[in-house]
């Protein structure tokens, strides 16, 4: 009887535990119409508009100053701008479009917190703020205008219509620094519109305030490179197909037909993935974290390919093949030709000196590790510090200004602190 | 409304080994359990890791009056322990449902040295008032529900010489716990029950450094031998 009692209320305490686990949602609620051109936003207004801006109305949810900057995805000969804002509370940022419809200068669109799952719609009018008085910006500013940005945010998918005022204070910090999305973006935990090393975060990272990507590469069972982070197929990447086991028991033709990510992407090849960042994307820098067994050649064999395609596109672009573990280091050193394969070392100073790789990248965990990071850097090499999240430690890193660059799930943080810092 | 008559038979109202059920012992009693706790980790956090981070628990407690006693209680991985000390009201409202309320001020300790992995330490002071409802299924068999409230008092965490803090109060999230507490084998009892978690931070698992400002779920499976 009391075993009866026991068993029942397990049974009962277990159902109740399992089906209340919650759900999260996020979703995007903007439907970009990615029409190529700037409108009435020419380079010129552009680059004005970049800056840091203080933040009078809006600021309780956003903080109390935000950076600009525009960026863009090609397709082909025809462009599309977006601008970003980054505004360092909570991971948030908004994404915005050009509204060519309007008789201003307008962008719309949508802001998210990676943090948790606040989202919501957006716009804006850039305006000139002359003798007080705000007034149509036409890009022609008199001494003592400023710019504004003068709009309207909401929560959920409701029309915006709480007021939101962006005023220019200085330009972005100019010094060199990779900002560096992890997953190709950012990961599909935190609920954004495109799955982890997907093409479409992929061409989203930058919107995201990342300069540059890092990748996992697996191997496919007929040798295909593609990206994939977990060991194996599971409901956390994957939408239910009832695949299981490693991607390497299948071949890259039975991933393409029966697997689909989270938000419905295939996953991609390393190709198709290498292709994108220089045909369509402004990233200058991708870090391939080598999760493959077996041989580097093939890795190999397209990262210089297609560090030879940015070459001849005028890009300058850098792709490294990063080494996280002995095994990997293996597999470099049993390359044929290891001329032209710039590596990334994630192991100690002394391995990464035996290497002669041009990148250290230690755990963040590790603390600044000031002295190792400042001989590292005096023998010529960069320094990137990876997956740093925590927005305390984000500031701080950047503030004693030693690290070259920062891999982060949420680079809209990064993007914020390194542009704002003086 | 306590039922008076009950508490004037207070005294004579049968007291069976327990830790969890809201009973207070008879003042200047002690009881003491030991035993593990196992902390499932959420995906969230570990993704396709799944983990079931057992913890040495034990917990002790004296009577102080008929209806007050004061709780400590001591988690450890060895490399992260967690003490809390605290103090619960307990009465009877009959000879079979027992109720109390109680606080718990926990202070918690992590560190990881791991050469070229980790250089990092944390600690922090947690609160968690909380109410129980007991019932005696038979004279030897009891059940309780505890619902708690989890309050960040104070955090602090260091990666090599950097250092961060977040002071002051903050509600991190809520618990519920069940228990069984029943005779075991000849004069030994156990406590054995779940402890459902929703909470933005979870000591045990500081070092994932999570920044998610989400609840996520943390399931606790409890089994404890009553000393």
């Amino acid at each position: 009887m009391k075993r009866a009692w026991f068993y029942l209320l397990l049974g009962v305490v277990s159902t109740i535990a399992l089906s209340c686990r919650t759900e999260y949602e996020a979703p995007v609620p903007y439907d970009f119409s990615d029409k190529p051109g700037s409108g009435r936003f020419t380079p010129a207004i552009r680059n004005t508009v970049n800056g840091v801006y203080a933040v009078s109305e809006g600021a309780d949810r956003f903080g109390d100053q935000v950076a600009l900057r525009w960026t863009y995805t090609h397709d082909g000969a025809d462009t599309v701008h977006s601008l970003s804002i980054f505004s360092g509370v909570g991971a948030g940022f908004f994404s915005l479009e050009i509204n060519q419809q309007a008789d201003s200068l307008a962008v719309s669109g949508f802001w998210r917190k990676l943090v948790n799952e606040d989202t919501g719609l957006a716009r804006f009018t850039l305006k000139a703020k002359r003798n007080g008085q705000l007034q149509p910006y036409t890009g022609q500013s008199l001494e003592g205008d400023t710019l504004v940005l003068d709009g309207y945010y909401d929560t959920g998918t409701g029309s915006p219509q709480q007021k939101m005022t962006l005023t220019y204070v200085r330009p972005l910090n100019p010094e060199p620094f990779e900002v560096i999305a992890h997953r190709g973006g950012g990961r599909t935990s935190d609920l954004l519109s495109a799955s982890e090393n997907s093409l479409r975060i992929i061409r989203l990272a930058s919107r995201l305030g990342a300069h540059g990507v890092e990748l996992d590469v697996q191997y496919t069972r007929d040798s295909v490179p593609v990206l994939y982070h977990d060991n194996k197929l599971n409901l956390r990447l994957v939408q239910k197909n009832g695949l299981s086991g490693t991607i390497n028991q299948y071949t890259y033709q039975q991933l393409k037909t029966f697997v689909r990510l989270i938000n419905g992407e295939e996953i991609p090849t390393l190709e198709q993935a290498l292709q994108t960042i220089v045909e369509n994307t402004a990233l200058d820098f991708v870090w391939l974290d080598s999760k493959f067994d077996g041989p580097m050649a093939r890795v190999q064999a397209l990262q210089q390919r297609y560090n030879e395609r940015a070459r001849q596109a005028g890009r300058n672009v850098r792709i490294v093949i990063g080494l996280p573990s002995t095994e990997a280091i293996a597999a470099y050193q049993g390359l044929a030709n290891k001329a032209n394969t710039p590596i990334l070392c994630e192991l100690d100073t002394a391995t990464t000196r035996g290497l002669g790789a041009n990148i250290w990248a230690p755990r963040w965990t590790l603390g600044p590790q000031t002295e190792e990071v400042n001989a590292m850097k005096a023998e010529g090499r960069s320094v990137f510090v990876w997956t740093l999240d925590e927005t305390q430690f984000i500031e701080r890193f950047i503030g004693e200004g030693k690290f070259n660059g920062i891999l982060s799930n949420y680079s809209p943080v990064v993007a914020y602190y390194h542009y704002t810092a003086q | 409304m306590l039922s008076r008559q009950a508490v004037a038979q207070e005294d004579t109202i049968n007291r069976q080994p327990a830790i969890y059920f809201p009973q207070a012992p008879v003042p200047g009693e002690w009881r003491m359990s030991l035993g593990a706790v196992f902390t499932s980790t959420p995906p969230e956090l570990t993704e396709e890791i799944r983990l079931a981070l057992p913890a040495i628990d034990f917990n002790i407690q004296k009577g102080v009056s008929r209806q007050f006693f004061l709780t400590g209680r001591v988690q450890t991985q060895f490399l992260q322990s967690n003490l809390a000390l605290g103090a619960r009201w307990a009465r009877p409202i009959n000879n079979r449902w027992f109720v109390a309320v109680g606080d718990d001020f926990a202070g918690w300790f992590g560190t990881l040295q791991i050469k070229n992995v980790f250089d990092s330490e944390a600690y922090g002071l947690q609160n968690f008032p909380h109410a129980s409802l007991g019932y005696r299924l038979t004279r030897e068999l009891q059940i309780s529900a505890r619902a708690e409230a989890i309050l960040d008092v104070y955090y602090r965490s260091a990666a090599g010489a950097l250092v961060v803090e977040t002071p002051g109060w903050r509600g991190n999230g809520f618990a519920f716990t069940f228990m069984l507490e029943q005779p075991f084998y000849k004069q030994q009892h156990v406590s054995i029950g779940l402890r459902a978690a929703y909470s933005r931070f979870n000591w045990q698992f500081w070092s994932l450094y999570s920044t998610f400002d989400r609840s996520l779920f943390y399931p606790q499976l409890l089994f404890n031998f009553i000393l």
